[in-house]
């Protein structure tokens, strides 16, 4: 299957006023994103995930590089039909209703009235915001602004969906609503790609990941495959036996009272940590394996 | 409650500070300035295609500033603003003309301002006919300045839609300039073109009595002709008859024949004259 | 077709929802009662004074609308970044562009109609109605439609402080381009004179849609002007819309 998105040694500068130096934002980045996948974009704040953002959705021209999207040049206004938009910080017309503001998006598209109120009121439904849609926007919390916004991007049922930071400012249930939402898109065979810089939110539901650093992509590939299947580490909890005695210790996390909870670097130094506690008649609690989390790998990628 | 203090201070210090500046300026009328407008193109530059409104309001202003009496040298610049600065803003506006030259012959007793400002109104409006019937007015009325009137009374009854009663008056001038023979043929004109009976009896008055005159003159210089060529006046009109220097005894405009003074010297007629004061 | 419908039937929206058009709608009902006042300060000239007054209104709080709503129908678009989800839509940003124009030539057309109805009642009462004054006025009408051209032109590029400099500069120039045929006369240099003349014809000349003085005054007018000043709005506009679009097509949208 031919991929969704395919960007090709894209690269982005800018000058500062009236300087002739040029900062590049964005350097050769290229990457596709997969039909039915899930795309996390992740990277620190200034990487240029935002400006990557732009530049798909030709808000913004590129200084070098070439992006298709479902196979053709990206500026197509004919392809936009497929797509889905949510901007970072969304902001839309406050004197609008959130009925009159999906009904406006719905004739950019060019559906006609009937279709129009259909998929406005399912839109709403969807989203939560059915019993708002006579309110005008400039009274909407950011939450529910944020949910306005997926509402005006799913409006066309696209194969597409592209969304900069979705979960930025909600509170826990506002994310989780949204990682519904986009593993429901998975669920009716959609792709999305999403940036984002909360990374529980990606390893949750993303089936790849991009991290993106000071305009490089620095790693790209599946979450199994950025975690690897390596123990990092052994957490080990017990209590009873003063932990300065014991071998296989790597550091102690936490004392309470007589309960230790202690690291080992691998499996034998674990082994001989747990020998040690069961010879000396302490109480072992728990023994976990560790996995490199994405975080590791993230700082650890964009210190590189 | 200090912030309601302050805004009070305030305004009461600012009134003050007004009132006294309006002292210091010396009563000189609001808008005093426009008396120093540029005129011509460089003052219809600035109003950008609102010149009729421009013109508009500062022909308001006028008529206030010149109604104010307590203004002591207001007649100073009654030329610039009527004429270089209204006129050339919005050349066909009529008031400005009319009012204009009115106060100045009337009250500024500069006529010949007026009349300045009258003919750069008929230039600018050549199909205007008060123009410059207001101008012959002034002549006629105030300077007594018939040739003068003439002119510009023919100019104005000669635009179509001119009133009747300005021919009338053009060819009144031609009687007080002396040139009864003129006036005496435009009254005829006027009399036979009379479509109302007002204007046939008015105008028949004026035929009248200038057809008298013309003919005593007529008369008088044929008698000092036989004079010279006998020697001695005539007996009679009769004598004039016989002696081939007139076909007839001619008859006034009543009917009756002139007569000749018993000197032999003036031709009289017996007929009274229909207008008063000739 | 629809989708700039679309953004034409939003931006008028936005605008009857935007308190500030009453507020000059307000003044200039206002302003022309005023010229009832003004008539009781004069000897004479009333009707002439009414008809300006009320003409001058039409224009003058017209052009400050065209001006104050069109430069910042682009940019603030762009600096609220409620442009992003629309550019991102089936659109192209051309049609957004004569869409957010018609739309505020809607607006105008109804602030226009408003004031005319007005102006023509009052003038109706006092027995002045004359139907050419509705040519004035489509006349002026026509002017509009061209400075706001220019205000958007301005507003696809610039900041709406600047854009509104440059757009009543533009006003200012576009009645003052007479004046450069005078000093055409003056110039002694051939290339001087060529410059007065070129820049006679490249600047808009906002005269052609002035016929204030001729219809307070019942003077003619040649029948064919109102056609030729449709022409000259419709290519001259048409030119700077187009270059609009052209900017706004590259633009980044940072």
């Amino acid at each position: 299957m031919a991929p969704v998105l395919e960007v090709e040694h894209l690269a982005r500068s800018y000058r500062a006023n009236l300087s002739l130096k040029k900062y590049w934002i964005l350097r050769d980045l290229s990457f596709t994103v997969e039909r039915g996948e899930i795309f996390g974009f992740i990277g620190p704040n200034g990487a240029g995930k935002t400006t990557t953002i732009k530049l798909i959705m030709d808000l913004v021209h590129p200084d070098a590089g070439a992006i298709r999207i479902l196979g053709e040049p990206h500026q197509s206004v004919a392809v936009k039909k497929r797509l889905g938009f949510l901007p970072e910080n969304p902001y839309f017309y406050d004197y609008l209703t959130a009925e009159e503001f999906l009904d406006f998006y719905g004739r950019l598209f060019g559906f006609s009235r009937e279709e129009r109120r259909k998929k406005t009121t399912a839109m709403l439904e969807r989203v939560g915001l059915a019993n708002r849609r006579d309110r005008q926007l400039r009274k909407f919390s950011k939450g529910m602004l944020q949910r306005l916004g997926l509402a005006q991007a799913l409006l066309n049922e696209p194969e597409f969906v592209i969304l900069d930071e979705p979960m930025s400012g909600l509170d826990p249930v506002g994310r989780r609503e949204v990682r519904d939402i986009i593993l429901s898109l998975k669920a009716a065979g959609r792709t999305v790609f999403f940036s984002t810089h909360i990374l529980s939110d990606t390893e949750l539901i993303c089936d790849r990941v991009g991290i993106l650093s000071k305009g490089e992509l620095k790693a790209v590939g599946s979450v199994s495959d950025l975690l690897g299947h390596q123990v990092s580490h052994w957490e080990v909890a017990f209590s009873g036996i003063d932990p300065g005695s014991l071998p296989g210790i790597l550091a102690v996390v936490s004392r309470e009272g007589s309960e230790t909870l202690a690291t080992s670097r691998d499996e034998e130094s674990m082994k001989g940590l747990v020998r040690a506690i069961l010879e000396r008649g302490g109480s072992l609690h728990s023994v976990i394996p560790q996995r490199a989390s994405l975080e590791d790998i993230f700082l650890r990628e964009i210190g590189r | 409650m200090k912030g309601l203090i302050l805004v009070l201070l305030g305004a009461l210090a600012a009134g003050t500070a007004a009132v006294h500046v309006e002292g210091l300026r010396g009563g000189s009328a609001p808008g005093y300035h426009l008396l120093y407008l540029p005129s011509g193109r460089s003052l219809k530059a600035l109003t950008l295609g609102y010149e009729g409104l421009a013109a508009d309001l500062i022909y308001i202003w006028s008529i206030q500033y010149y109604s104010n009496y307590q203004i002591q040298d207001r007649y100073d610049y009654l030329d610039q603003i009527y004429r270089r600065v209204i006129a050339e803003l919005d050349p066909h506006f009529l008031d400005p003309y009319l009012v204009g030259s009115m106060i100045m012959s009337v009250e500024a007793n500069r006529d010949d301002l007026a009349l300045k400002l009258l003919d750069t109104g008929t230039r600018n409006n050549p199909h205007e006919w008060i123009l410059p019937f207001q101008a012959g007015f002034l002549c006629y009325n105030k300077l007594h300045d018939y040739a003068c009137a003439k002119d510009y009374f023919q100019r104005a009854q000669a635009v179509p839609g001119a009133p009747a009663p300005v021919r009338r008056l053009y060819a009144e001038m031609y009687n007080r300039l002396g040139d009864k023979r003129t006036s005496l043929r435009y009254w005829a004109e006027i009399h036979d073109t009379a479509d109302t009976d007002y204007v046939r009896q008015v105008s028949w008055m004026h035929v009248h009595d200038l057809k008298i005159e013309v003919d005593l003159d007529d008369l008088n210089a044929i008698v000092r002709r036989y004079h010279e060529e006998h020697g001695a006046p005539p007996a009679g009109l009769q004598a004039l008859v016989r002696a081939g220097l007139l076909e007839s005894v001619p008859l006034d405009p009543d009917g009756n024949p002139y007569t000749l003074s018993p000197d032999g010297a003036t031709v009289r007629s017996q007929a009274r004259r229909l207008l008063q004061g000739r | 077709m629809t989708r700039i419908w679309a953004i034409a039937s939003n931006t008028f929206r936005e605008a009857i929802r935007d308190r500030i058009l009453y507020l000059l709608l307000v003044f200039a009902l206002l302003f022309m009662g005023f010229s009832q006042i003004l008539s009781l300060l004069t000897v004479g000239g009333e009707e002439k004074i009414i008809k300006d007054v009320g003409l001058a209104c039409i224009s003058l709080f017209g052009v400050l609308t065209s001006v104050f709503i069109g430069v910042a129908l682009v940019s603030k678009e762009i600096e609220r970044r409620t442009i992003y989800t629309i550019v991102s839509k089936p659109i192209h940003r051309y049609e957004f562009l004569l869409g957010k124009y018609f739309g505020l030539v809607l607006t105008l057309f109804v602030n226009t109609s408003v004031m005319t109805a007005w102006y023509y009642l009052i003038l109706f009462l006092k027995g002045f109605a004359d139907p050419r004054l509705l040519l004035a006025i489509g006349l002026i009408f026509m002017e509009l439609l061209l400075i706001t051209a220019f205000a958007i032109l301005f507003s696809s590029f610039s900041t709406p402080i600047l854009s509104t400099l440059f757009s009543l500069s533009l006003y200012l120039v576009g009645h003052l381009t007479w004046s450069l045929n005078l000093l055409q006369e003056r110039l002694k240099g051939a290339g001087g004179r060529a410059i007065c003349r070129f820049l006679y014809f490249a600047l808009p000349n906002l005269e052609i849609f002035n016929v204030k003085a001729e219809v307070v005054h019942q003077l003619p007018i040649p029948a064919t002007l109102p056609l030729w000043a449709l022409l000259y709005l419709v290519g001259y506009g048409g030119a700077v819309l187009a270059a609009a679009c052209l900017i706004l097509r590259r633009r980044d949208f940072t």
